[in-house]
């Protein structure tokens, strides 16, 4: 099922989209607004990776 | 239907079994690897067994690793970080939600969950929520209370999630609850069974509307007991709405780890975000196959703030022979969980499941939804009593027909004899969430 799916280039934008977050984090100056929406992104990220990036080097 | 539609993630929930083991494989091992380095509970416990990161290479390695017992847990709570205890595996400050157990075998045990652990908890619903039929156009009824106790909290955030509008029916009465899903055309709803199954009978007795004919659910989750799989109480749940009824099994310190999907064939155990082991009762060994039944080590290969690993759950499960055909390969449980270790009792000397009992009262038309069992001793024997409720107005009402029906009935799936007791309609007690039927009062005599 997973060769119908681009599963190696979709877990590349997830890992994109985590470190886009994590330097935004990064560069926040520790402005809350900022970090706890950005962990509330990484959360969501996690649960890409659970989804597809876990799965690249097994499908 | 388009196949990727068939799913929540077609990726995951089709690999095959041998992918899917190498996936548990690598996911516990991180997991493990994460509680030794980041937790002094689990750091302790395995240093004190011998078991190191490296040291897990196969699934011959896992069984190695301690069990976790609640009692444990209960052992530690209360100290610092307050009032978890040194299982966390992050400080206090990641920490953004808090559950505990209902404590219906002791002391309630406390759950901390980080943010990302509550995305987690609501992934693991959308997932089972979107095998169950549910879909963005649903209105999705919660009838119940909102409190410490994780019950359909889960629910309620899968739900959003997979786009579903959620009605939240917290501090409602049961009528304001049954109008209000009226009012707003609900299509699905969750709740125990024995609260749908009350609800059904509220609605009927108080406010004269067939939840079947008069409302429009049409899909019903049921969770936090095990009626959703016991087939006599599922129909009647069935035949009460007028809707489709699907189990789901889940656990405050575990997540929500099984669900059936709506072909009905069991219970799916979630193997993408949870490892499942089957131990044989008496000799601890592992149980692969569908030969026989065992209790259930489970671990959430993906909780991070308060891990669960190999945690010794009780609950009494078997896999099943078949595949379903829904195209998942994720294992199905055969019956459910059938029981928890420490309700499956031995009664004048045979080993009885209480579930067994309410497949039989409730394949009974003429009898109601509630039952009570009293196990108590008279000297050195034990005792059984089972009360039962008549349904008033029934063309059959016959009690000696019903009085033989059910001691042939009993003997067979239980192989015991019982005392029977027949009660007018609603002189058994009724239950608001999980009901407390069977009722072992052998070690207070």
């Amino acid at each position: 099922m997973a060769e119908g799916y681009n599963v190696k280039e979709m877990a590349e934008k997830v890992q994109a989209i985590k470190e886009a977050a994590t330097e935004l984090q990064n560069i926040s100056s520790g402005i809350q607004a900022v970090d706890r929406n950005v962990d509330r992104i990484l959360a969501s990220v996690k649960m890409l990776e659970i989804n597809i990036s876990d799965i690249v080097d097994i499908a | 239907m388009k196949e990727v539609e068939k799913y929540w993630n077609p990726v995951v929930e089709t690999l095959p079994p041998e992918k899917l083991k190498e996936l548990q494989l690598k996911k516990f091992q991180n997991i493990f690897k994460w509680a030794y380095e980041h937790s002094k509970f689990y750091h302790r416990l395995y240093t004190d067994a011998g078991i190191e990161p490296g040291d897990i290479r196969t699934f011959e390695d896992i069984r190695r690793v301690p069990k976790v017992e609640k009692s444990m847990m209960r052992a530690i709570q209360g100290k610092d970080p307050y009032p978890y205890g040194d299982m966390l595996c992050v400080p206090l400050e990641r920490v953004t939600i808090y559950h505990q157990t209902s404590g219906t075998t002791g002391q309630p045990v406390y759950q901390a969950d980080s943010w990302q652990d509550w995305e987690w908890w609501a992934e693991a619903w959308a997932c089972l929520l979107y095998a169950q039929g549910y879909r963005d156009y649903d209105r999705l009824f919660l009838p119940f209370g909102y409190n410490i106790f994780v019950a359909f909290w889960g629910a309620h955030y899968g739900a959003e999630k997979l786009g579903c509008e959620v009605v939240p029916g917290g501090v409602l009465n049961t009528e304001a609850r049954i109008l209000k899903m009226q009012e707003l055309r609900a299509t699905a709803m969750a709740a125990t069974p024995t609260y749908v199954l009350g609800m059904a009978d509220t609605a009927r007795r108080k406010l004269a509307i067939d939840p079947a004919k008069d409302l429009t659910i049409r899909k019903i989750t049921v969770a936090g007991e095990a009626g959703g799989s016991v087939p006599a109480t599922k129909k009647r749940m069935e035949e009460a709405w007028g809707a489709k009824v699907y189990d789901h099994v889940g656990a405050t310190e575990i997540g929500a780890w099984s669900y059936e999907c709506s072909y009905q064939s069991g219970l799916h155990v979630n193997e993408a975000l949870f490892l499942v082991e089957i131990e044989d009762i008496d000799s601890g060994e592992i149980i692969t196959g569908p030969e026989k039944r065992g209790k259930m080590v489970i671990t959430a290969l993906d909780r991070m703030a308060q891990p669960c690993i190999r945690f010794d759950s009780k609950d009494i499960i078997q896999w099943g022979p078949d595949e379903c055909e829904c195209g998942r390969t994720f294992r199905l449980l055969k019956g459910g969980v059938i029981g928890r270790a420490d309700d499956i009792t031995k009664v004048k000397g045979v080993l009885l499941a209480p579930t067994s009992i309410e497949e039989v009262v409730r394949s009974i038309p003429e009898l109601s939804d509630e039952y009570e069992v009293l196990v108590t001793k008279k000297g050195d024997l034990d005792d059984i009593t089972l009360k039962v409720e008549l349904i008033p107005g029934q063309p059959n009402n016959n009690i000696e027909t019903i009085r033989a029906k059910l001691i042939d009935q009993l003997r067979i799936k239980t192989n015991l004899g019982y005392n029977l007791e027949f009660h007018e309609y609603g002189a058994l007690p009724r239950y608001d969430v999980k009901a407390k039927r069977f009722k072992d009062l052998r070690q207070k005599e």
